[in-house]
């Protein structure tokens, strides 16, 4: 059990570093001189150069890349040009908008998509089966910028019951933080819930097969016993695994309703660091970004193996 | 053997969205880069000349989304074709050589695969110029993690059966038994993976188009006109739904597509996944 | 003499195709019965019939299954289900997965008994330690608290018995519950069986290829083949005077009185027939040694009053 752990932490870190190379050399081959964008096209030359020194720039570049990791383990991402504020003191301002409307999503997501799941499975080809597998398909085919920009006229312009832009700190008032983050993460739901339903239905399905289920039948328990703690109890494994890569996707930034709703979440800043080629702010967004999206991976897959026994075993050489 | 509605209504529609493609190189009702201040924000009508109506420059909207099928299409299917191609190497490559080469390609597509969403897509256009080339390029380096790890397991699946040992055993070379034996084998599953790819594809081509960082006007994509529409849309509305339309249909019918070639080649009839 | 199952005219079908054709058994309180026969012989679609377990897409018609003093046939869905819970234990033949593996064993022994006997969790996790110490653990503190994969198949299968028990039951239906095992345990389960049987005075539907451990084991036995049961009666007769040629072969050819698994018998010339199993005739017929023109058109009942022993041939 703890070899499975180290095993999953030692990989992790392993896609770390390779995602710290792939994304400090993609990003170093960036056309234009850093210096020259910090100070504008009416600089001279010296003082591009003599920038260009002092940022370490004119260094062979794996010297450049030992330096900024070592930086990163600081937590010292560098100082975007755009805004001219440090990387760190950025990616903390924003936190809380992007997990507030992506923690919110999920819950929305995981809340439709287990109920419609176990209801399509357990009366697999009914109506509310054909319901649930047009979720299924719509869920992926619309794009969030579309079902954001009609929700906005609804909601927002034509019965404005909801606010359709900016964020409200939940410190400042707990409704009106509901209230602005409700429209971007029914949207976010949206595009997630289909993969999920997905998920659910099938793993439903292969449990409702099982021979426990027999058991289970024979025993003539309620139905509540027998899908709940029989059938879904044996169906969790796989959908959990995907909530875990579907929150990770979403904490690591909802650029596409971050723009519509505009909010200043990670998304935003990813958004303004390509637009403006702002590499530092770039670097640190994707390493942090990255990082999220392993160090949940991982937490989930832990999570998981504590829920399924036998991988336990397993690792244990049983 | 019941009737495989996904992958009818996903043919179907692939079919609407093909033909509106190519139509597009014969006829389109308009030029659809032709403005016309006078004619702006006509409202969609069947009887008038404009049947989905006109954008802020008076541009017809119906000619705008015939002619940005083409660059939507275009970056799709060449992106998704080269991230086949680059993934199937990769793939086939790390899981037959296997020591250092299986070790470095492995870890690179791990790493590749941690980029959540569009950030990868969008990180790759922050280095590229932004238009067809650049998106065609960031949608690639996204397909070839997911072709790769496709291929790599399959064959590591069926690399110990007993037809694949046999042909070893005969001498066959690596290449061979590539080309005469893993590839179809994998078919199916290439197939698959390939329709829903084209629907992944434009989802992505729209968003970047929509964030501004994929094609640039005066050249139309959809995900391009809704952007553009973004500051008349509250008073005029129905210039995101052609555009909202013509993406879930694409997107629709592809994922559909695959949802039923995998019906009929992988899973032989059940609708358990 | 009371009887625990009455099961009259069973007909499966699988949309046209008829699975099992007329089978019809009787269960005496408190007796082993030895239901016999190659696999596909459709013995364990007739128990899963009596407890309304067939699988999907089977449709299932009889004149009457009355099962521990009810009519399972008229009773409505949640009655059915209620009385097969509360008064027949199953054991199935795989032990692995009938078991809810991520479950431990005192999260799924004790529920049906929670839930038909309305006791608290801790009454049925007493009454499961003492089935459980019963059964032959040693220490069943520590088996409750195991998940299945922890178990060997001797144990799990333990378990399983323990299970069927935990409501009192009037039936135990065990289908094959020794295959999986290894033959020394195999002895000890069937030895168990046959002490519940003796000590709690319930019936058993044992269904078995096995020709040995049925005749060791059972009172009264059923033959079946490709969906009918071509002969019944008391095993101690049965084996005596065997009437139908079936029967006679299964005796007389082979020597370990075991029916190979998924195996045409190949001693007994053709295969046994899973289409056409509606004929009027006899489903033995190609493959009868002493077959007659008119056993392909007709096939006689034959009841023995005096000593249950009932047969199908038109031989006398």
């Amino acid at each position: 059990m703890l070899s499975y752990i180290l095993d999953r932490l030692k990989s992790s870190i392993v896609v770390l570093f390779v995602v710290s190379i792939i994304t400090f050399f993609v990003l170093m081959i960036i056309p234009g001189n850093p210096a020259q964008l910090i100070l504008g096209t009416d600089a001279t030359p010296e003082a591009i150069a003599e920038l260009h020194a002092a940022m370490g720039l004119d260094r062979p570049l794996y010297q450049q890349y030992l330096s900024w990791l070592l930086e990163l383990f600081k937590l010292d991402m560098g100082k975007s040009y755009v805004y001219g504020e440090s990387v760190t003191v950025l990616i903390a301002r924003s936190i809380p908008v992007t997990f507030s409307i992506s923690i919110f999503a999920m819950v929305m997501a995981v809340f439709v998509a287990f109920l419609f799941g176990m209801l399509s499975a357990i009366k697999k080809n009914s109506i509310t089966d054909y319901f649930s597998r047009s979720i299924m398909q719509l869920g992926a085919a619309i794009p969030s910028f579309w079902i954001g920009m009609v929700l906005i006229v609804y909601f927002g312009v034509k019965y404005k019951i909801l606010p359709v832009s900016g964020f409200i700190p939940i410190e400042q008032s707990f409704t009106g933080f509901m209230r602005s983050i409700f429209l971007p993460s029914l949207v976010l739901a949206i595009g997630e819930v289909g993969t999920l339903l997905r998920i659910v239905r099938s793993s439903m399905l292969n449990s409702l097969k099982q021979d426990y289920m027999d058991m289970a039948k024979v025993k003539g328990l309620n139905a509540g016993k027998i899908y709940i703690k029989y059938a879904l109890r044996g169906a969790l494994t796989a959908p959990l695994t995907i909530i875990g890569m579907q929150l990770a996707k979403l904490a690591g930034g909802t650029v596409v309703v971050e723009t519509i709703f505009a909010l200043p979440g990670l998304g935003r800043l990813v958004l303004t660091a390509v637009e403006h080629r702002d590499i530092v702010l770039l670097q640190g967004l994707v390493m942090f970004i990255t990082s999220i999206v392993v160090i949940i991976t991982l937490i989930v897959d832990i999570f998981v193996m504590f829920l399924n026994p036998r991988i336990k075993s397993f690792h244990q050489g049983e | 053997m019941r009737k495989n509605i996904s992958l009818i209504l996903g043919i179907i529609f692939v079919f609407i969205i093909t033909a509106v493609w190519v139509l597009s190189f014969v006829y389109m009702p308009y030029n659809p880069n032709e403005m016309n201040i006078s004619n702006r924000f006509l409202k969609p009508d069947f009887d008038s000349k404009h049947i989905f109506g006109t954008d802020n420059f008076g541009r017809d909207i119906l000619s705008r989304i015939m002619y940005g099928s083409r660059n939507v299409l275009l970056v799709a299917l060449v992106s998704v074709s080269l991230g086949t191609l680059i993934g199937i190497l990769l793939g086939a490559l790390a899981a037959m050589l296997k020591g250092l080469a299986e070790t470095i390609i492995m870890r690179i597509m791990d790493g590749l695969m941690a980029f959540p969403g569009i950030l990868l897509a969008m990180m790759l256009v922050a280095v590229l110029e932004r238009g067809i080339q650049g998106s065609i390029a960031a949608i690639s380096i996204f397909m070839v993690p997911i072709f790769s790890r496709l291929v790599y397991s399959m064959i590591l699946d069926t690399e110990n059966l007993l037809y694949i040992k046999a042909a070893k055993s005969y001498g066959s070379s690596k290449g061979q038994i590539f080309f005469r034996h893993y590839i179809p084998a994998m078919l199916p599953r290439l197939i698959t993976q390939f329709s829903s790819s084209i629907g992944s594809a434009v989802m992505i081509e729209t968003s970047l188009s929509f964030l501004g960082l994929g094609i640039q006007p005066p050249f139309a994509s959809w995900g391009l006109m809704l952007s553009e529409s973004r500051q008349f849309f509250l008073l005029h509305p129905y210039l995101a739904v052609a555009p909202g339309i013509a993406i879930i249909i694409t997107v629709l019918g592809f994922n559909l597509m695959g949802d039923g070639l995998n019906d009929i080649l992988i899973n032989r009839g059940s609708n358990d996944e | 003499m009371n009887k625990t199952v009455e099961l009259k005219n069973l007909y499966i079908k699988a949309g046209d195709n008829t699975l099992v054709n007329k089978a019809s058994l009787m269960i005496e309180e408190g007796e082993i019965f030895g239901l016999v026969g190659e696999s596909g012989s459709g013995k364990t679609l007739t128990a899963k019939a009596i407890i309304n377990l067939l699988p999907k897409g089977l449709t299932y018609s009889a004149d009457e299954i009355i099962t521990a003093g009810k009519n399972i046939l008229t009773a409505s869905n949640k009655e059915k289900k209620e009385h097969i819970g509360k008064n027949i234990g199953y054991i199935p033949q795989n032990t692995v997965f009938y078991l809810h593996p991520m479950l431990k064993i005192k999260n799924q022994i004790a529920d049906g008994y929670i839930y038909h006997m309305h006791k608290t969790k801790k009454e049925a996790l007493e009454k499961a330690e003492a089935l459980l110490s019963k059964v032959g653990f040693k220490s069943p503190k520590t088996v409750l608290n195991y998940y299945p994969w922890q178990l060997s198949g001797g144990m799990r299968q333990r378990c399983n018995i323990a299970m069927a028990l935990m409501n009192d039951p009037k039936l135990i239906i065990a289908d094959e519950p020794t295959t999986a095992l290894d033959t020394t345990v195999q002895r000890q389960v069937m030895e168990l069986f046959k002490a519940i049987n003796e000590e709690m005075k319930l019936s058993i539907l044992l269904i078995s290829h096995d020709l040995g451990l049925v005749k060791h084991y059972s009172h009264s036995l059923g033959v079946m083949y490709a969906g009918q049961i071509v002969e019944s009666g008391y095993t101690k007769t049965v084996f005596s005077r065997p009437k139908h040629p079936y029967t006679q072969l299964l005796i007389k050819i082979i020597p370990s009185l075991e029916i190979r698994k998924n195996e045409p018998l190949t001693e007994i010339p053709g295969f046994v027939k899973d289409k056409g199993r509606d004929s009027n005739g006899c489903l033995f017929y190609n493959r009868c040694p002493e077959a007659m023109d008119i056993c392909e058109v007709k096939v006689k009942e034959h009841m023995d009053d005096n000593e249950d022993h009932y047969y199908r041939c038109n031989l006398e």
